[in-house]
């Protein structure tokens, strides 16, 4: 800092009578970033910001002090950086920034685009830009996860440069960040197609095409959506007039699994051929109490239990389903032998 | 009906005796009401006493339930009779709850 001329020492006692409002300022943008990717649902990978430290700017100065006027004319002083999973919303989060700052587009770089088509490097969209209330301008950092994992790395080698770097580790670095680039398409592809997958699959199961549904995830959650335990919980609940408290069944897609259903259709047929029996356990149980309350996720619970006894499955079957439905627990064997007992004696068992 | 509400580091214990029916659900509810204000803890129904357990008893244990889900607490319920666990069972409310055993 000694070193530095009058010029470059009034630009430093500069930064230091703007380090708080540059502080505030640092803060507000992440804020503002935070609040609008909150509404708009963009999820990322994280939201970094820092002011520049007194020792970098020293060191900025010494270097290229002259070519700043004042500290107006050095546009990372405030400096935000925002981290996607996905790069198509490296675009989004730009279009955000666009919207939200004043963008000063002489100086901001798509760093994504410098780069010939034949190479492979840094990649990073860099706006500066400015807002009311701070007189000075910021720069916004924006790249993916795998792109922030390349330039910390190549940071990390020690050279300021990437000419310094030997020819032969360059050109790894290259060619690693080419391998990189060509993961962010592929995630941003496989993200596209489960998007369209999705869509396909919600379309087949609202047009009742269940069969053609493999069962997964997706499609279950979508199942769920058209409800198809309610009629069988309302018929339950209606014995004992009872409410019936909502609750997740996706742990059911495991159920089923085991159950060996491969599509939805497998799911719909065991609930067409097994709620009569579903219907007779809980009618069994609780018909003669005051128990006035049950949980959604009874009907599949008694449907499983009617199914897996009707089929054969036996204690052995019933433990399994206890075990998936409330954890491995040894008292399972004695809750499947009650269950068993009950189940065998039913109506439905003979018809 | 006896409850009793302990701590155990920062975890509450509420150790349940007797038999929770409409008539002393009322009462039962704000003695456990504790829970419900640190639901962000850890939770244990400790119910190795409870004898009988209503649909009103189940709306408590399903108070805190909520509470817990909402707040990010945890709640166990421990040592259930095998006839609770009857209950729990053809409620459907047996999954709802992580139930352990002592004796595990």
């Amino acid at each position: 800092m000694n070193n530095l001329d009058p010029h470059c020492q009034a630009i430093l006692e500069e930064y230091r009578q703007a380090k708080p409002a540059c502080d505030d300022a640092a803060v507000k943008v992440k804020a503002t970033l935070e609040k609008v990717f909150k509404k708009s649902g963009l999820i990322v990978a994280a939201i970094e910001s820092r002011v520049k430290t007194e020792e970098s700017l020293a060191g900025k100065l010494e270097l290229k002090g002259s070519k700043y006027a004042s500290l107006a004319d050095i546009t990372d002083i405030v400096g935000v950086r925002v981290i996607t999973f996905y790069i198509d919303d490296v675009d989004k989060v730009a279009s955000a920034v666009e919207r939200l700052f004043k963008v000063d587009w002489e100086n901001s770089v798509d760093k994504r685009k410098i780069h010939e088509i034949d190479s492979f490097g840094y990649m990073s969209l860099h706006y500066i830009c400015s807002m009311d209330g701070f007189p000075y301008r910021f720069e916004i950092q924006m790249r993916t996860v795998l792109q922030h994992a390349w330039a910390n790395m190549n940071h990390d080698t020690g050279y300021k440069s990437g000419v310094e770097i030997p020819l032969e580790y360059r050109r790894s670095l290259s060619r690693l960040s080419g391998l990189l680039e060509l993961a962010d398409e592929q995630f941003s592809e496989i993200r596209a197609d489960l998007a369209d997958y999705r869509r396909r699959i919600q379309a087949l199961v609202a047009s009742g095409n269940l069969s053609e549904v493999p069962l997964d995830g997706d499609s279950f959650r979508s199942f769920l959506n058209t409800r198809p335990f309610d009629p069988l919980n309302r018929r339950i609940a209606s014995m004992n007039q009872a409410e019936i408290q909502e609750v997740s069944l996706m742990g059911y897609l495991e159920v089923f699994k085991m159950l060996q259903c491969k599509t939805l259709g497998d799911i719909a047929k065991i609930i067409k051929d097994n709620s009569e029996g579903a219907f007779q356990l809980a009618c069994y149980q609780i018909g003669l109490t005051d128990l006035d309350i049950i949980s959604s996720s009874l009907g599949p619970q008694d449907l499983c239990i009617a199914y897996i006894v009707k089929v054969g499955g036996g204690k052995a079957g019933l433990k399994m389903l206890l075990d998936i439905i409330n954890g491995v627990s040894d008292t399972n064997v004695m809750m499947a032998e009650i269950l068993f007992e009950q189940t065998s004696n039913l109506p439905f068992m003979n018809q | 009906m006896e409850v009793k509400i302990t701590e155990q580091d920062k975890t509450l214990v509420a150790q349940l005796a007797g038999r929770l029916d409409t008539a002393v659900s009322q009462e039962v509810s704000a003695q456990l009401q504790p829970l419900v204000d640190n639901a962000d803890r850890t939770l244990i129904l400790d119910c190795k006493d409870l004898e009988y357990i209503s649909s009103s008893g189940l709306r408590i244990f399903l108070t805190i339930r909520k509470a817990a889900a909402a707040k990010g607490g945890k709640v166990i319920v421990k040592d259930i009779s095998t006839e609770i666990r009857q209950v729990f069972m053809m409620t459907g409310f047996l999954n709802l709850f992580e139930v352990v055993s002592s004796a595990e």
